[in-house]
This record gives C-alpha cells, structure tokens and sequence, in this order.
C-alpha cells in the first residue's frame, strides 16, 4: 500500500506522455480510415526537430513546439496529398505498406542526418523535481502531462467549436452524409493527417528532454501506441486517452507491485493487446472495428 | 559484320589481359574483411572500428609481406540478416582468409555460422558476450581481442573494493536482454567475492519509458552503489531519471555508456560521478613499444597524429580496431605471406608489449576461449565532465567522489 500515492503520480504523469503519442494516431485513423504506421517516424522528427534547433540556435524545445507543430502539419498534408492520396482506395494491406515503407525512408533520412547515436536535449527544466512527503514528481514530465493536457482541450476544442472540426467529425462519424452536404473530403483528409503528424511532432519535442533520441525510436512508440488504440477503440479520440491512463496505471501497478515489474511493465501492452483483440475487439468506446 | 579471324584473336588478347591483370591484383594483394557496423544503432561502433583499421592500414605502409593491404569494408546495418549476407559473400565470393570485425554482441553472434563455412582467421575486436565464448572460443582460427563480461567485473569490483571501506551495499539494475543477462550473474559473483552485499536486483524492459518505480524502490533499500547493466539508450533515460529524482545512491556504475560522447553530451551535468569501464581512454599515457616505435608509439603520440587526422578524439573501438588490426599485419608479415595455417600459427605466437591496450599476448581463458588478448581495464570516474582514473592503481590514479548532489 505504501507505494499507492507515488504510484498515482507516475501514472498520471506517464499517462499523459502516452496520449500525446496516440492522439494523431487516433485522429487520422478516425478520419482517414488509414493506420498510419509512419506515426512513429513523425514523432522522431519532433524530437530530432527540437533537438537540432536547441543545438543551432540553442531555443528551448518547449519554446520550438509551436513552430515545429505547425512544419509537421504542413509536412503531413503534403505527405498526404502526394502518398496516401493514392491509394485511399486501395486495400488496407497497400496503405500499411506503404506507411510502413514511409516511416523507413524517414527512419534511415535520419540516420543518414543525424547519425544512430543517441541523444537527448538538456534543459533546467528536465531536471528540476519536486518532493511533497514522500512522493516526488519529475519536473519535466510534469511539463509533458501539461502539454498533452493543453493539446488535448485545444483538439476537443478545434473538433466541437470550429468549422474544420465540425466537418472532421462528420467525416468520422457519417462519411456520406458529410459527402453529401458538401464537405470537401480530400482536403479534411488532408488537414486530419497533418494534425495528427503535428501531434506526433510535439510528442517527439516532449520525449526530446524527457528520454533519449534515436531514428529506432519510432518503433517502439507505434507499437505501445496500437496497443492503447485497441485498448480506447480504433477510431475514438476519447477512447485513445482513456486507454493511456489505463496502460499507464496497469504499467506502473505492474512495476511497483510484481517482483521484477518494470521488465513486467511493457509485457502488459501486449497483454491488454491481446485481450481486448479477443474479448471486446470494438475497445473501450471503438466504434471503428466494424467498417 | 562478321568477325574476322583478326577480331577474334583481339577479343582473346583482351579477354586473356584482363584476366591476367585481375589474377595478378589478386595475388598482389591480401584481401581482409571488415564488416562492421557501419548505420543501424552500433554505428557509433562500427564506424570507429573502421577507422582504426584504415589508420592502421595506412600507418603500416599499404603493404604487408611484399602485398597491397586490401580492407574489404563492409556494412552490416547492425542487423543480424544483414551481417549473415555480408559473411557469406566475405566467405564464399571473396574467399577473404582474414576478418576483423564485427564488434557488437548481437552481429558478432549472427556471423558465427556463417563464419563456420571456410574458418578464415577471425579477429573480433568487441563483444562482451560469454556465448561468443561458448559458440567459438575453442576454435584455433578465432581471436578475441576485447575483455569479456566477466574481466569487466573483475575489474570492477577490484576498482569499488581499492577506493570504498568494506561493507558497502549494492543494487543492480539490468536490462531484459542478452546484455544485461549476461552481465548479472558476473556482476553478482564478484562485487559478492569482493565483500560487497547485494541488497536490491531489478530487471528493466530494454526502451523503458519510465524507470522511476524501480528507482523509488532501490530508494527504500538504501544502497550505498548502484550498478546500471544497460545499453546506450536505457543508460541515458536511467541517468536523466537518476539526476532528476536525486536518488541518495553515492556511487553511480555504469559500463560501455559512461565512455561514450554520445551518452555524455545525452545527460550533460547528470554524468557527473558516473563510473565507467573501458579498454582504452584519451589521457592515459600509455608508453610506446620500442620495437615498434612506428606502429605502437606512445598513446599520446598517437591520439594527437589520430585528432590531427581525423579531427576528433579517438574512442576504444578506434584504438581497439587500429591495434587487432597491426596485430594481423604483423602476423602476415611474420608468416611471409598469404597463408592463413603460418599466420593463425604466427599470430598465436605474437607477444608485443604496450599497445594502446597494453600488452598483446594470446592466451587462453578458463572459461574456453583459446586466443584472448586485453583483459587488463580501465575503471575511471566522470568528475567535472573530464575522465579520472580509479583502476588499476598507478600515479596517475585519482580520487573516488560522492554522486550525490
């Protein structure tokens, strides 16, 4: 019982860096009906994006973000408009190839770039803690936890009180109809995917003070980011932010609790995987599954 | 057209020339293989391991036994597929007698059966893996030229045992993979025999994303060492959340990590009392070897010809690549030529004091490997952003200083 409160704290501070990395994951999927297996790549070029410019120009990653936001938006609509146009029609197997094929052209641009070593940003902030009793919080995941939560109202906001928004759930909740009302599908795709790119970016720019860099980084992102995506429902914005809190919580219970836990901890992404892949398959509010 | 007697015959000349001129390259020659890791995540590695063998090869004049030295450099990827590919051709295409190379556990374990096929003479500069030990150790052809775990542990808990007063408490964390599994039970066995009492073991998933439920936990066990048995990635997240949650734990060991540029420009002022463990460091000022001035100069020397050259400090897989390397040579040399039986014979035989690594002398391991050279380590500690010597003792040895902040 005595590891209860800094159990919560970690947690929530873990949950919030999770549903950072699987919003745009969330977003695009919900949207575009593509998985979009590159999502991890966009998240290694946020951290490489803020890492580059602390090292140039020495500005801070948290002062970069928006910047960095608005070039992984505008890459993600281009890269939209020129690969995943394409082939929107074509079977799901094509689309994952071809994002697949993305995230490794990305993945060995940077390493031809930056090189495999790994790296990480320093930054007061990253290192600065606070100690209430017993329980300690790390400043600069207490900084991503606040992000993500900023992020997330800013998209609830963009999608229930803006034009775009409106039409990007329309898009995903009534495909046709939104069609026959006139909503320009190709462009909402478009701005869907760079949004979720962007949300990618700013994942990376967090993880960029947070952890180490590396273009292998991706990987294991996409992996624990699917995992949380099955666990909410494929599709749900709300479902993906309820399933990295639940992850968090069962990661971090896990490692506080099973003997050996934090080797434990990430086994649990697979299990809750393959749990929900068999037993609710729509997820805790999926709705996607059947389409 | 139709050809003509005399087009015929010109065709035969040229024909006839040109495989002429590529036998006589070939015999002009000798062919070493040196697959490396030259991008994928051992390329901080790999790149360092070519460059030692370049430097070497172009210290040593270009030519070995009367021939051209030829370096067939080849990139691996650091993926294991892809250093099988690169063998086989090394092997079977090439039909190289030498090898030096790869240096990572993982790529080095994935070229053995592919290795297996002719034997050629394999030097393997890195790989602290005791399956490398297990799987090739007994073979005449096979010469490891860096320590295995447990010489890193030997030496480490010497290094603890020389600077702390007994009774010091220890936790150990380790990754989930071949390199920490490996490493632990060594790590156990000797820090135990040198006096020291293991109080906390956790295990830690390789890209974990948060490690503090494991560090609150060796928080309550109250050690006076933590030992950190994992890769480069793993290293700078545990040293980021170390630093960050000032974790009471005086002494800070890591192993490979704390040497790396990369890993300390990664956690900028957290490497500060990080202890690590290393075959080679800039500043050591080892002395040359006098039989070989050219080849074996003091190490002082020899970093500032390498900065000159290369523009940066060297690391210990470019000193550890550019001495295996000089050793071959100068077993060919010996041997007179391209015979891979004499050279195995001759680079057996090879005793050359001061390296950069020390002393060079195959000798066999208890544990089964037939020809090791350089166990001897060096454990230093990161004070002020620059390396002090702990281990082994020595007038240039310094202080061991608290971690904590």
């Amino acid at each position: 019982m005595h590891y209860i409160p800094q159990l919560i704290v970690d947690a929530l501070l873990l949950g919030g860096i999770y549903t950072l990395m699987v919003i745009g994951l969330a977003l695009s999927f919900g949207v575009t009906r593509v998985i979009n297996f590159a999502h991890g790549e966009a998240v290694m070029i946020g951290a490489y994006g803020a890492y580059t410019i602390a090292l140039v120009s020495g500005i801070d990653p948290l002062l970069a973000l928006p910047l960095l936001m608005v070039i992984g938006c505008l890459f993600g609509m281009a890269l939209f408009k020129v690969s995943i146009e394409p082939v929107l029609k074509a079977p799901h197997v094509n689309q994952i190839l071809l994002t697949f094929g993305i995230g490794l052209v990305l993945q060995n641009a940077a390493v031809m770039i930056w090189k495999a070593d790994e790296r990480s940003v320093v930054t007061p902030y990253a290192y600065s803690s606070f100690q209430f009793g017993e329980v300690f919080v790390a400043g600069g995941r207490l900084i991503g936890f606040g992000v993500a939560l900023v992020l997330v109202a800013a998209l609830f906001f963009w999608l229930r009180r803006t034009e775009f928004g409106r039409a990007t759930r329309a898009l995903d909740e009534q495909r046709d109809a939104a069609v026959l009302v006139g909503i320009n599908v190709k462009r909402m795709y478009a701005l869907a995917f760079g949004l979720s790119v962007a949300l990618g970016v700013a994942t990376g720019v967090i993880l960029s003070f947070i952890g180490a860099i590396s273009p292998f980084m991706g990987f294991h992102i996409l992996v624990k980011g699917f995992a949380i995506i099955v666990l909410g429902g494929l599709g749900s914005i709300v479902g993906a932010v309820l399933g990295a809190f639940l992850l968090a919580f069962a990661e971090t219970a896990v490692s506080y609790y099973v003997p050996n836990g934090t080797g434990w901890a990430e086994a649990v992404a697979f299990a809750v995987l393959f749990l929900v892949l068999v037993l609710r398959p729509r997820g805790i509010i999926g709705q996607a599954v059947a389409d | 057209m139709k050809p003509t007697l005399r087009s015929n015959a010109l065709a035969c000349l040229a024909v006839s020339a040109l495989a002429a001129s590529s036998a006589s390259f070939a015999q002009d020659s000798i062919k070493i293989g040196v697959p490396m890791e030259l991008s994928g995540r051992f390329v901080a590695y790999g790149a360092s391991g070519k460059r030692g063998a370049e430097l070497a090869a172009e210290v040593y004049g270009g030519k070995v036994a009367g021939k051209k030295i030829e370096l067939l450099h080849r990139d691996i990827q650091s993926e294991s597929q892809a250093t099988i590919s690169v063998f086989n051709e090394l092997v079977n295409k090439e039909k190289v007698n030498y090898i030096i190379g790869p240096i990572a556990s993982p790529t080095v374990a994935a070229a053995i059966p592919a290795w297996r096929q002719t034997k050629p003479l394999w030097i393997v500069p890195g790989s602290t893996s005791t399956k490398l030990e297990e799987e090739a150790g007994s073979e005449p052809e096979f010469f490891h030229t860096f320590p295995f775990a447990y010489h890193y542990h030997q030496s480490v808990a010497a290094a603890l045992k020389s600077h702390l007063p007994p009774g010091q408490k220890v936790s150990l964390v380790f990754s989930d993979d071949n390199y920490g599994r490996t490493h632990q039970p060594y790590a156990k066995k000797y820090l135990t025999e040198a006096g020291f009492e293991i109080v906390a073991e956790e295990i830690v998933r390789t890209n974990a994303p948060d490690m503090n439920p494991l560090l609150t936990k060796i928080a309550r066990a109250k050690p006076s060492i933590l030992l950190g048995l994992v890769q480069t990635t793993d290293a700078v997240t545990l040293t980021k959340q170390i630093y960050t949650r000032k974790l009471p734990v005086p002494y800070l060991v890591g192993t490979a990590a704390t040497q790396l540029d990369e890993w300390q420009k990664a956690v900028g002022q957290a490497q500060e009392g990080w202890i690590g463990v290393t075959t080679y460091l800039p500043g050591l000022k080892r002395p040359g070897n006098p039989d070989y001035p050219k080849l074996f100069p003091p190490s002082d020397e020899w970093e500032a010809a390498f900065v000159k050259k290369y523009g940066q400090e060297p690391d210990f897989e470019d000193a550890g690549c550019y001495v295996s390397a000089m050793l071959l040579f100068l077993a060919i040399e010996k041997a007179g030529g391209d015979d891979k039986a004499k050279v195995v014979a001759e680079l057996q035989k090879l005793d050359v004091k001061n390296t950069l690594l020390g002393d060079a002398k195959f000798v066999p391991t208890p544990s089964g490997t037939k020809n090791q050279a350089f166990t001897d380590l060096v454990v230093f500690q990161r004070q002020s952003e620059k390396n002090v010597m702990l281990f082994p003792p020595g007038p240039t040895v310094g202080k061991i200083k608290s971690a904590v902040q």
